[in-house]
């Protein structure tokens, strides 16, 4: 332990912020650019687990158990939405037989890609 | 200021790891993987760095080898969720992210929700998401990336989105580090809460027969009276004396969560209930298959029921 400290120094709250603030970063740059619809709710996953990670560091530094409770929550939610998410997924794959976010273009709205999808 | 580490230079290094993800995002034509996850590598290890060199002098520590095993196998296996090709592998190297963050919440002494992580992350909802990748995509045969769908081949606008990520973190490590410095442990929370658990108090005391079957810990306003680690006790024929506690009487991390849960956030059970049910019905309707069936089937169909009762 103490050899550990002498070649690590010590670990404060600013490191798992940090660890915690890099996964949710991770996770939102994958939603950004991943095209794959199942990548992308897997990266809507990465950041409950970044926030998870500051909830439960802040409930340790803090010693109280608010933090812990609310990941409870967090893993509740993370659950519902990949049971709502995937079968929407599902969904969507019969419908255009592929996984792209880009075949549902038109959700975006505005006129010139509806009226040219509406042939399909 | 109260800045734990000189921001430009923290900035450096996270612009260094952004630039590190956008090369290793896969890109037509092949991108250079290895290099982009060496320098988002090199551009972790400076902010650690960073923060090892400000925080050694920050006061209490916690066990720290383990903290940067952990995180560096969290933060790895996040940027290969979101970098590798094929979706298979993206959610098995997802279920490593989670392995490493549970390995993370039981050095915040948490274990309850780690091992809650564990059980429902990596065995339920990571299993179904495989289900879902194994029913829609193709697997490619050996090292030949060509039959991958084109949407897995090519990510979409990378600099732009390394980008934005750079900015969020950078805004985000900005706000949360000044004034870090003073955020050192306080104490275990789980040492905290064995005054309002008088029922595991009674227990460890009985275990230990220092109290006989009629005695009764005091408890005061849903509290027990604890003072310099000895405990009020009223035993059965009336008198009240003070017992000494036990060594190892502790409340575990699941009792005292449970103790939170049930007597601070009563609410929250049923309404994560209702979540998870409104989700499950959600699912069925939205995945049911419709099947229409004509009318002249119907009517067969009456017909043949109403014949044979």
């Amino acid at each position: 332990m103490t050899l550990a400290t002498a070649a690590f120094g010590s670990v404060t709250l600013a490191h798992y912020l940090f660890v915690a603030s890099a996964l949710f970063t991770i996770g939102l740059v994958g939603f950004l650019t991943r095209r794959n619809l199942i990548i992308m709710f897997l990266c809507t996953e990465l950041m409950f687990q970044g926030a998870g990670l500051a909830l439960i560091a802040f409930s340790r530094f803090h010693a109280n158990y608010t933090g812990q409770t609310f990941v409870v929550f967090v893993i509740t939610v993370a659950a519902a939405e990949a049971a709502l998410a995937l079968a929407l997924v599902v969904l969507l794959f019969r419908r255009r037989e592929s996984l792209s976010a880009e075949e549902w273009r038109e959700l975006r709205g505005g006129s010139s890609c509806t009226a040219s999808r509406r042939l399909h | 200021m109260d800045q734990l580490v000189n921001p430009f230079v923290l900035y450096g290094a996270i612009a260094l790891g952004g630039v590190g993800v956008a090369l290793a995002l896969p890109r037509r034509g092949g991108s250079p993987q290895v290099l982009g996850a060496l320098l988002a590598a090199l551009g972790g290890v400076g902010v650690l760095a960073l923060l090892g060199g400000a925080a050694s002098d920050a006061g209490e520590a916690l066990p720290s080898v383990y903290f940067y095993l952990f995180g560096a196998i969290a933060l790895a296996a996040a940027l290969r969720v979101i970098t590798h090709k094929r979706p298979v592998y993206a959610a098995l190297y997802f279920i490593l992210t989670i392995l490493s963050s549970a390995g993370l919440y039981l050095i915040l002494s948490a274990e309850f929700m780690a091992f809650a992580l564990v059980i429902v992350y990596a065995g339920a909802i990571l299993i179904t998401y495989l289900f879902v990748i194994m029913l829609a995509t193709q697997a490619p045969v050996g090292g030949d990336t060509s039959v991958l769908a084109e949407y897995d081949r090519a990510a979409r606008e990378p600099v732009w989105a390394a980008a934005a990520g750079f900015v969020l973190l950078a805004g985000l490590t900005t706000l949360l580090f000044s004034g870090a410095r003073t955020l050192a442990p306080t104490g275990n929370p789980a040492s905290l809460d064995l005054a309002a658990l008088p029922g595991t108090i009674e227990t460890a005391l009985r275990e230990d027969d220092l109290i006989g079957a009629g005695d009764k810990v005091v408890i005061e306003d849903d509290r027990a009276a604890i003072e310099y680690g000895a405990v009020q006790v009223e035993r059965a024929d009336g008198t009240v004396e003070e017992v000494e506690l036990p060594a190892d009487a502790a409340v575990s991390n699941t009792q005292s969560l449970a103790y939170d849960f049930l007597h601070n956030h009563p609410a929250t059970i049923e309404i994560a209930g209702v979540i998870l049910l409104m989700a499950m019905l959600g699912a069925t309707v939205l995945s049911r298959r419709q099947v229409i069936l004509e009318e002249e089937a119907k009517q067969a169909q009456m017909r043949a029921l109403g014949g044979a009762g």
